[in-house]
């Protein structure tokens, strides 16, 4: 018998793992005939939700990741399905954050533009490279803002921190999902007259 | 930009005073707590690029680290290794006095005046001469259950650092720190202390004091030392993203690097999305047999530890899976000595072939190794 490192990645791996076929047994039993994209709405969401749960609700990109698929009315399967894997209440995820950073983000709104006519006003016209460079690496934080799950009410460095984050989930998400493709495949090749 | 170059800068010496270890949890957005440490950083033969490493984060980045590199390189880089402690941590660094100037422009990054008012509201005070020898650094995120302690070294002399104050962004900084930062004493000297206020306000919280000193030729009012220390996270945090993503080490600029970021975000999240319409259009039904699933995979490598649990798992959706069971397990038992059919594109470390799965099978399941068990309760 080969000897088994313990290795984080792979307990966040199996962690992840049982808690999505978890949610795929919910929904299973919760409906018997799934078309294609019932179907892959499904696996998609339970994943989403497995990998979030893995963080315990301790970053915000899986707050806001739950929150957002129990406030979403129109499925409640998913709701069940968050409740289950996360163990929690679904009301405990609802960013009560939320409208304290809106209202936060507003008045920072206001400041920030206010300090921006005072900058541009006292530099005059300078360095128009760095302005030029401020932009593009503006646009793009908003860009990542989109992307990530609870972005927009981040600020740069909580941004970057969730950033990395976010990014080994996604890895371990993809990396079992993967296999887990990959292994199905082989046992049963996929039909072509799917749709 | 993001060589950290603006770290090879003349910075005088930042001083760390002892904090107690925190207890924040992650959630808590300003994370800098306490380091018990003064960190140094070794002296760089280039001045432009301090090397970081990185060692293990406070929010699972030994996930991470172990999907990037071996293990983690610590105590080389006081920096990094502080860097990625855990958000309660806080991050201080040292910098050698005469550590050749050498000025950048300052990274570009919205900056916010409610950002600089929190991070203002950091308390700066002098700290005791000499840094202790070596201190520990305890990083308890309780979120991630790890505890990892670290002992940094430090040299008696100080070191070409690059620094970072530490980072309290807890709310309730009062004004009166922000007080003892406008408190500074304005000359034309290098360095410029900023004497900050020792008593912690609040009371069973800690804050990080940082000793800082302006750089030549700086503004050195106390919203553009925030704003610098800002910046400086900013950039240290940007550092480890660049080598979580691949191919970012090479690419200079927080532009580039960030579009980087942007492009591995949006290609992983197609790549989720591709697979579970994958696993959509392999079978009828989602619960998936796992069982079948693990003689298909028996051939192949995969994680050994992982592999582990996909038989447990069947036990529970045993009774709807009964008959395909048993075909399976014989389709298995012919397939012991199948090749990996399958080639991942990703190169992964540590994948074994799971012989051990045989044994695991075993319907007696008393072979099953202990974590599979564990997780067969657990299920």
């Amino acid at each position: 018998m080969k000897e088994r490192m313990p290795n984080s990645s792979a307990l966040m791996k199996q962690e992840f793992l049982k808690k999505w076929i978890k949610g795929l047994q919910i929904y299973s039993s919760f409906k018997k005939e799934m078309t294609i994209f019932e179907r892959k709405k499904a696996i998609k969401l339970s994943a989403d939700v497995a990998i979030a749960s893995t963080r315990n609700a301790s970053t915000h990109w899986s707050r806001a990741l739950m929150s957002d698929v129990s406030t979403d009315d129109a499925n409640h399967a998913a709701k069940i399905v968050v409740a289950q894997i996360s163990g929690r209440k679904v009301e405990k995820y609802s960013s009560s954050k939320g409208l304290m950073m809106t209202c936060s983000n507003k008045i920072l709104r206001r400041s920030r533009v206010a300090s921006r006519c005072r900058r541009t006003r006292g530099v005059g016209t300078s360095v128009k490279a760095r302005s030029i460079a401020r932009k593009v690496v503006k646009n793009r934080t908003r860009v990542l803002k989109s992307l990530v799950p609870g972005g927009q009410e981040m600020d740069g460095v909580c941004l970057i921190k969730e950033t990395l984050d976010y990014i080994a989930s996604l890895r371990v998400q993809v990396d079992v999902m993967r296999h887990l493709a990959a292994a199905a495949e082989r046992l049963d090749p996929p039909q072509r007259s799917i749709l | 930009m993001l060589n950290s170059v603006r770290f090879a800068r003349n910075f005088g010496e930042y001083r760390v005073a002892s904090l107690s270890k925190p207890s924040s949890h992650f959630r808590n957005l300003d994370f800098r707590r306490n380091c018990a440490s003064r960190l140094t950083m070794e002296p760089k033969a280039e001045a432009t690029q301090p090397h970081f490493r990185s060692g293990e984060m406070g929010f699972g980045l030994d996930e991470i680290h172990s999907l990037i590199s071996g293990p983690p390189e610590t105590g080389r880089n006081s920096f990094t290794a502080l860097l990625e402690l855990p958000p309660p941590q806080a991050v201080q660094l040292l910098v050698k006095e005469d550590f050749p100037a050498k000025h950048l422009p300052p990274p570009i990054f919205p900056s916010n005046i409610g950002l600089i008012d929190r991070a203002s509201k950091r308390s700066f005070f002098a700290s005791a001469d000499n840094p202790p020898a070596s201190n520990t650094i305890l990083l308890a995120s309780s979120s991630m259950k790890v505890e990892i302690v670290k002992q940094e070294p430090t040299d008696s002399q100080p070191h070409p650092n690059s620094a970072s104050p530490a980072v309290s962004d807890q709310s309730p900084k009062s004004g009166k720190r922000k007080e003892r930062e406008k408190k500074v004493k304005e000359s034309n000297k290098k360095s410029k202390k900023v004497v900050a206020n020792e008593a912690s306000e609040d009371g069973g919280k800690k804050l990080p004091y940082v000793h800082v000193r302006a750089r030549r030729g700086q503004a050195t009012d106390s919203h553009s030392l925030a704003e610098r220390a800002r910046r400086e996270k900013i950039n240290a945090r940007m550092k480890l993203l660049q080598e979580l993503v691949p191919g970012c080490n090479k690419i200079s600029g927080t532009a580039m690097v960030l579009d980087e970021i942007i492009n591995h975000v949006q290609a992983l999240q197609r790549q989720v999305e591709f697979l579970s319409m994958r696993l959509a259009a392999v079978n009828p039904r989602i619960d998936f047999n796992l069982d079948a699933l693990l003689a298909a995979e028996s051939g192949s490598s995969i994680d050994n530890d992982y592999m582990g649990m996909f038989t447990p798992t069947i036990w529970p959706e045993g009774q709807i899976n009964g008959n395909r069971q048993l075909e399976y397990q014989q389709l298995w038992q012919g397939d012991e000595l199948r090749q990996p059919g399958w080639s991942r594109e990703e190169d992964t470390p540590n994948f074994i072939t799971p012989e051990t799965s045989h044994l695991s099978y075993d319907s007696s399941a008393n072979s099953a190794p202990l974590h599979s068990s564990q997780l067969k309760m657990e299920l």
